[in-house]
């Protein structure tokens, strides 16, 4: 039985367990719940973003992002009061980075999160509302000074660490992007708007409020993402329930269908809510907020 | 039927229908607590509001972000709408899908949990030492991972040791259980299943080699480990007899996985500073930066014909003697057994003589002289192992279905093997004088292969190659 099991690691994962769910590091140190899930949805974004502009390919990235994400999970994960989300991200991806055929320098991630995370200059709207300048911003503002390198090159390390040792050194992550092109293959889709919407879906899904990734295995996701994408283009499937054939049943399809329809939601809504603010990404931001929110409890 | 029924059993059909019935309303409310309806734990035939039954409605109905939970029970709706045709459908459709082994991942214990009992060797990558779980009394191998203030963090080599290790889940492969830290940050120690023996030391101490039947059990245990790694997209790039672990069952485990790491198709630039000089291959020591799985098979190639002679069969001293060695053995290489090995980088400076006979076949058979004792077939298999050109050797699948392992003597069943006393299990173990693995970040040496043949440019050169005529320049 475990022999018969051996050759299926690459294309399954570590799955949450029910506890690492429903409990967290950050939520005992006070940090509120609908406060950890923009911090987390924010990183996600941040690392992705990050990834974008180190030319990382995106299977790197949403490694990174599940590595990330996993991170927090738990009583025995990270704590947003320990540990700065932007160095659990930038952590996460130079970890992955380093593992995959495309490493990168320690100095690379950190002159691309020093510039993600200016509030003069991001694009990122959750670091600076205003968005990212018209003009050319001028470089002083986002360029890193070697003292900070030196800095921030230390803490970088260090959080590597600590995500190995926290996940068990276990930085196993399948992906569901090339399993869900085989599916298409499969069924006999050979639409490219079909696969690109597939490849849309699976990284939105990234950043789901649900966290997707670490509840549900790949294949699941491929045959959820196929299931939405075709259904948008119009693309007749075959008849019958073919998510069986890939060992998806009704249910799950039906709970990751759901989950990944209500992502684009969710991120309006989060938008529409830290319209003029920046997500706090650093622990005394976190603290600051936490602090802000108490008071106005206090207050009313 | 009555009398296989307990005495004590209520015969009333309209009592056995309540328990019945009470049965299923227990069981109903079970699974729907599980559902997280706690507030409707009470009225426990409603049906659950969040999950669609269909998934057509899921598509279309609009409905609020559900929560996060994971799937613990069958959808109470399917049950109650469809009757009970669907439902016993279902659970048998369901029994045939596949599912996934779900791991789980966790922080890292602390080594403080383990017993250090006995030091076993220093490798190239760390400390190994004989340990016991305090709280389950087992034996295990404990190895602790080599962290000299690497500026660029935890070393990549020791990632992708854990994560090989981790995911080449197989009989010939040692278990990696866990990965344990100690105090510091950079204190981390593998914990693997303990093995008795690694084979070079066995080797060392046997006054007689292995039996031709033995041996094929061992090759095929290897090999099969190594076709496993292969089929995972893992290269071992440092397979040696110091390395291939054995217990007293006949079991053989490849061990050390310090130099593996992933590939691909396209293959990535990879460092040709990989695998201990006696095993290494020759496209490695001609400097080819793009190499694939067939450096294993050298490997392998080496480690059958140390099988059979008891000694390392190419104990080179340095790169250049090691490349003499190897062309004294298979002789040199042409354009025909080799096509394009002249572009390697280090094969320009390398002075072949002109050679008017070269042996028959393709790749030559090795010298029959060397190996008296080894069946046709056998010496078949070692030559085409031991190929110069990296793409006239088998690969590992290859290599299991040769007919070297159907013919007589047929492979010794495991159970029947010899056990041998444990040097590890007992006392330190002596050093190997088998060469370390080439060190990581060193750079690759521009090597001058000028006098393989015999010129003097290459230094110590040891014996030269045998009976080929010199072209010095």
């Amino acid at each position: 039985m475990a022999q018969t099991n051996t050759g299926l690691k690459h294309l399954s994962n570590a799955l949450a367990t029910p506890d690492q769910l429903s409990n967290s590091s950050s939520s005992i140190d006070g940090v509120p719940t609908d406060l950890e899930t923009s911090i987390r949805c924010a990183g996600a974004q941040l690392t992705q973003a990050a990834g974008v502009l180190l030319h990382l390919s995106q299977d790197i990235i949403a490694q990174a992002i599940v590595i990330f994400t996993r991170f927090w999970l738990g009583v025995d994960g990270g704590s947003l009061r320990i540990y700065s989300a932007k160095d659990v991200s930038a952590a996460s991806l130079y970890l992955t980075a380093k593992l995959s055929f495309q490493p990168t320098s320690p100095r690379s991630i950190l002159n691309v999160y020093n510039l993600l995370l200016s509030q003069d200059v991001s694009p990122l709207s959750f670091v600076n509302p205003r968005g990212a300048p018209k003009q050319p911003p001028a470089a002083d503002t986002y360029v890193l000074s070697e003292g900070g390198y030196q800095a921030g090159r230390l803490v970088l390390l260090r959080v590597e660490s600590v995500i190995l040792r926290t996940l068990g050194f276990d930085t196993h992550v399948a992906l569901p992007h090339t399993i869900a092109l085989t599916y298409l293959q499969t069924l006999g889709v050979s639409r490219p708007a079909v696969s690109r919407r597939v490849l849309e879906h699976l990284n939105a899904a990234l950043l789901s409020p649900q966290l997707l990734y670490v509840t549900h295995q790949p294949n699941a996701l491929a045959v959820a993402a196929i299931y939405l994408a075709t259904r948008e283009e119009g693309v007749k499937l075959v008849d019958g329930e073919w998510w069986e054939v890939f060992d998806v049943d009704r249910e799950e399809l039906g709970f990751l269908v759901v989950g990944m329809r209500s992502t684009e939601g969710f991120m309006r809504k989060e938008t529409e809510l830290w319209k003029n603010k920046a997500i706090p990404m650093v622990i005394d931001e976190v603290d600051a907020e936490v602090e802000r929110r108490r008071m106005m409890d206090e207050g009313e | 039927m009555s009398a296989a029924k307990s005495r004590w059993a209520d015969n009333d059909p309209e009592t056995e229908a309540i328990i019945a019935q009470r049965k299923r309303e227990k069981e109903e409310k079970r699974r729907t607590k599980a559902e997280k309806q706690r507030q409707l734990e009470e009225a426990s035939k409603a049906p659950a509001p969040i999950e669609p039954a269909d998934a057509d409605q899921g598509v279309n109905g609009e409905q609020g972000p559900p929560k996060k939970r994971r799937r613990l029970s069958n959808d109470p709706d399917a049950s109650s709408a469809a009757g009970e045709v669907s439902t016993s459908a279902e659970l048998k459709k369901q029994s045939s899908l596949l599912r996934f082994p779900v791991g789980e991942w966790g922080p890292c214990r602390h080594v403080d949990n383990f017993e250090r009992l006995n030091h076993i060797e220093e490798g190239s990558y760390g400390w190994v030492s004989r340990a016991r779980d305090i709280t389950t009394g087992e034996i295990v191998a404990l190895k602790k991972l080599k962290i000299e203030n690497s500026p660029d963090g935890f070393p990549v080599t020791g990632l992708r040791e854990i994560q090989t290790l981790l995911e080449a889940r197989h009989q010939n492969v040692v278990y990696l259980r866990e990965v344990v830290m100690g105090n510091k940050m950079d204190d981390v120690f593998l914990v693997m299943d303990f093995l008795e023996h690694d084979l070079k030391t066995l080797l060392d101490d046997m006054r007689e080699p292995f039996l031709p039947s033995e041996i094929k059990t061992l090759l095929l245990q290897v090999v099969g480990g190594l076709e496993f790694l292969h089929s995972q997209w893992i290269m071992h790039r440092d397979l040696k007899t110091s390395n291939l672990l054995m217990n007293n069952r006949g079991e053989i485990k490849i061990a050390d996985f310090g130099m593996a790491r992933y590939y691909g198709d396209p293959p990535p630039k990879l460092t040709q500073l990989v695998v201990t000089l006696w095993y290494r291959a020759p496209e490695l020591l001609l400097g080819a930066d793009k190499y694939g799985t067939e450096i294993d098979m050298w490997s392998i190639g080496c480690i059958f014909g140390e099988l059979l002679t008891k000694e390392p069969l190419l104990q080179g001293k340095n790169e250049v003697d090691q490349v003499s060695k190897i062309f004294a053995l298979t002789g040199p290489p042409n354009q025909q057994i080799w096509p394009g090995f002249r572009s390697l980088p280090n094969a320009k400076s390398l002075r072949l003589p002109q050679t008017s006979a070269s042996p028959a076949g393709n790749p030559p058979l090795l010298p029959r002289s060397r190996f008296p004792y080894l069946t046709n077939a056998g010496l078949n298999l070692l030559s085409t192992l031991l190929a110069l050109n990296p793409a006239s050797r088998p690969t590992a699948q290859q290599c299991l279905a040769h007919p070297y392992f159907r013919e007589d003597p047929r492979p010794k069943p495991k159970e029947m093997f010899p056990t041998f006393p444990s040097k590890a299990g007992m006392e330190k173990r002596r050093r190997h004088h088998t060469p370390e693995a080439p060190k990581r970040g060193q750079d690759a040496p521009e090597l001058d292969f000028a006098g393989v043949f015999g010129g003097a440019a290459g230094g110590d050169t040891g014996e030269a190659g045998a009976g080929f005529s010199l072209r010095l320049g």
